[in-house]
């Protein structure tokens, strides 16, 4: 009886697109100006209350994910893909539906979050492994080998705005590298870095799926999907297109982009 | 496997949509300590390293408004202040007035101040204005003894049992400036020109406050407006306690305000709990 990692169950995400004729985004102004811009309209005889469109980033996704498993989320931009593995990561949250996530998780969705560029490379250490998700036991466990791996020890307590851009990465990395995580999501933009770099990346991922980690990863790439992910969900404008076999996947998105016609989307 | 045990132990976490009601929630901002722990240590660190002089700005800050403050209006001005020399009078107001606009305008810009990692990371957003008050618990402390020390100097106003007061004005004093705090944090999401009105509304709100005047000096009829602000009340206690003037608070009054200002705490943290669900989608 294998477990289940995430369950997601008819979600919709849902944004208010505001125009640029209702003005900056809230303020007090807009509030007290709001009767003159409705007598405004008025007299020009345009409609009274302006509508703010309804965009539907996510619409009735649902799938499940088990322990264990290696699913790439494809698709083009805008599908939804950030959207939905935003809302994994609980940093937004859906408009309908539900998410159950049963496992401990790890958001890679970008090279060091939280990192303060005034601070040294040992206090961010300790800040971006926070914001990743370690304990503080953790990091501290793992410290030395942190540092190691980043190659960075001579200049670990200078402030990181000294470190030049290879070095930064480096240090994000290895923190990152040092998870363990159970659930770990991860968006493609963290394919920045040289090609060895990179390469370090797709090690450590193999790895960590070796040791029984369910990794979900956002990747125009389909190299990595193919190489990592067992199975791919493709979202197309919000909704699910196709969940299965990566390899299977990956073929039929790739013969939307050259031609969509055959595809009732 | 050590994985496999952890998430068997660990109970599902579900994810649905807002809703407007929603209660904070103390047990995860426990699980977060440690986040929260490198964040303040992060943020004290920050307001150290961008000045020359560092952490001597802390114990400056108190000083130089004292000093200017007791040269217009304790010895230009003569506002009389019941015999007390005017600047112990002040600080005796100040180090309320302090903690109290420190954690309001450092909360409201919490939220706002870190979207970098809000849309990055998820921790417990609330997070953010409370480790707001641990920064102001620190200038408080500075304060406190950058007043004692006034204190000691003049000789007329030793420290007695009535200091064992202490714990109860502070928890009424951090409850209600959080609580604020919280209030403006989530009107800041909604409308982004608070910032501008919270300073404004800021210098009001101190000259409203008996720090460099004593109420007495309002004529009787008029006295009661000045009550209307809570912070007057809890200047007033806070006056009782170092300096023994004025009447004993009542332990009625004491309660009520404790209990109105943790009321008020929740109130904001409701308020900001509804907004910080907005922020991610919203900037």
């Amino acid at each position: 009886m294998s477990r289940l990692a995430v369950k997601t169950e008819n979600v919709w995400k849902e944004y208010r697109i505001r125009h640029a004729l209702e003005g900056p985004q809230g303020s007090f102004k807009a509030v007290l100006n709001a009767p003159f811009n409705w007598l405004m309209r008025r007299a020009e005889k345009k409609p009274l209350f302006q509508q703010s469109e309804r965009f539907f980033a996510l619409k009735d996704v649902s799938f499940e994910i088990e322990h264990g498993e290696s699913v790439g989320l494809i698709g083009r931009n805008g599908a939804g893909k950030s959207t939905l593995l935003k809302m994994l990561s609980r940093i937004t949250r859906p408009s309908r539906g539900k998410i159950t996530i049963y496992e401990r998780v790890n958001a890679l969705l970008e090279v060091g979050t939280g990192f303060n560029t005034e601070l040294s490379g040992r206090e961010n250490i300790y800040l971006n492994g926070s914001f990743l998700g370690m304990q503080t036991l953790e990091i501290r466990s793992k410290f030395d080998e942190i540092v190691d791996f980043s190659e960075i020890e001579q200049f670990i307590d200078t402030p990181v705005k000294y470190y030049s851009s290879g070095m930064f990465v480096r240090l994000a990395f290895s923190v990152a590298v040092h998870l363990t995580p159970e659930l770990l999501l991860i968006d493609e933009t963290l394919s920045v870095g040289d090609a060895g770099f990179q390469q370090k990346s797709m090690t450590k991922m193999k790895e960590l799926l070796g040791s029984g980690a369910t990794i979900i990863l956002v990747s125009h790439s389909d190299r990595t999907i193919n190489d990592i992910c067992k199975r791919a969900i493709w979202l197309e404008r919000g909704s699910v297109q196709m969940d299965g076999p990566s390899a299977d996947v990956e073929e039929s998105y790739r013969k939307f982009l050259v031609d969509p016609a055959p595809f009732s989307i | 496997m050590n994985v496999e045990k952890r998430a068997a132990e660990m109970s599902p976490v579900v994810i649905t949509p807002p809703s407007s009601l929603e209660l904070p929630n103390f047990r995860e901002l426990w699980e977060y300590r440690g986040l929260i722990f490198f964040m303040v240590r992060r943020d004290i660190k920050l307001r150290f390293q961008q000045t020359v002089i560092g952490f001597l700005w802390i114990v400056l800050q108190p000083l130089l408004l004292m000093l200017i403050f007791s040269a217009i209006f304790g010895i230009m001005m003569r506002v009389p202040t019941n015999g007390i020399p005017f600047h112990i009078f002040f600080l005796s107001g100040f180090v309320v007035w302090q903690f109290f606009s420190q954690v309001v305008n450092n909360s409201a810009l919490s939220l706002v101040g870190n979207i970098h990692v809000i849309v990055k990371s998820y921790f417990p957003r609330l997070a953010l204005p409370l480790s707001t008050v641990a920064n102001a618990l620190i200038d408080f402390a500075v304060s406190f003894i950058v007043f004692l020390v006034f204190l000691l100097i003049d000789g007329s106003y030793p420290i007695t049992g009535r200091y064992l007061l202490l714990p109860v004005l502070l928890a009424i004093t951090i409850f209600f400036s959080s609580g604020v705090g919280l209030l403006f944090g989530a009107l800041m999401v909604v409308f982004r020109d608070t910032k501008n009105l919270l300073s404004f509304i800021l210098m009001i709100w101190m000259y409203l406050t008996p720090i460099i005047y004593p109420v007495s000096l309002a004529p009787e009829q008029y006295r009661f407006l000045f009550y209307f602000n809570p912070l007057t009340s809890l200047v007033d206690s806070y006056r009782w306690m170092f300096l023994g003037v004025g009447d004993l608070p009542k332990v009625s009054y004491l309660v009520i305000s404790l209990s109105v200002a943790i009321v008020i705490w929740f109130c904001g943290a409701i308020a900001f709990k509804a907004m910080e669900n907005k922020i991610a989608d919203i900037l």
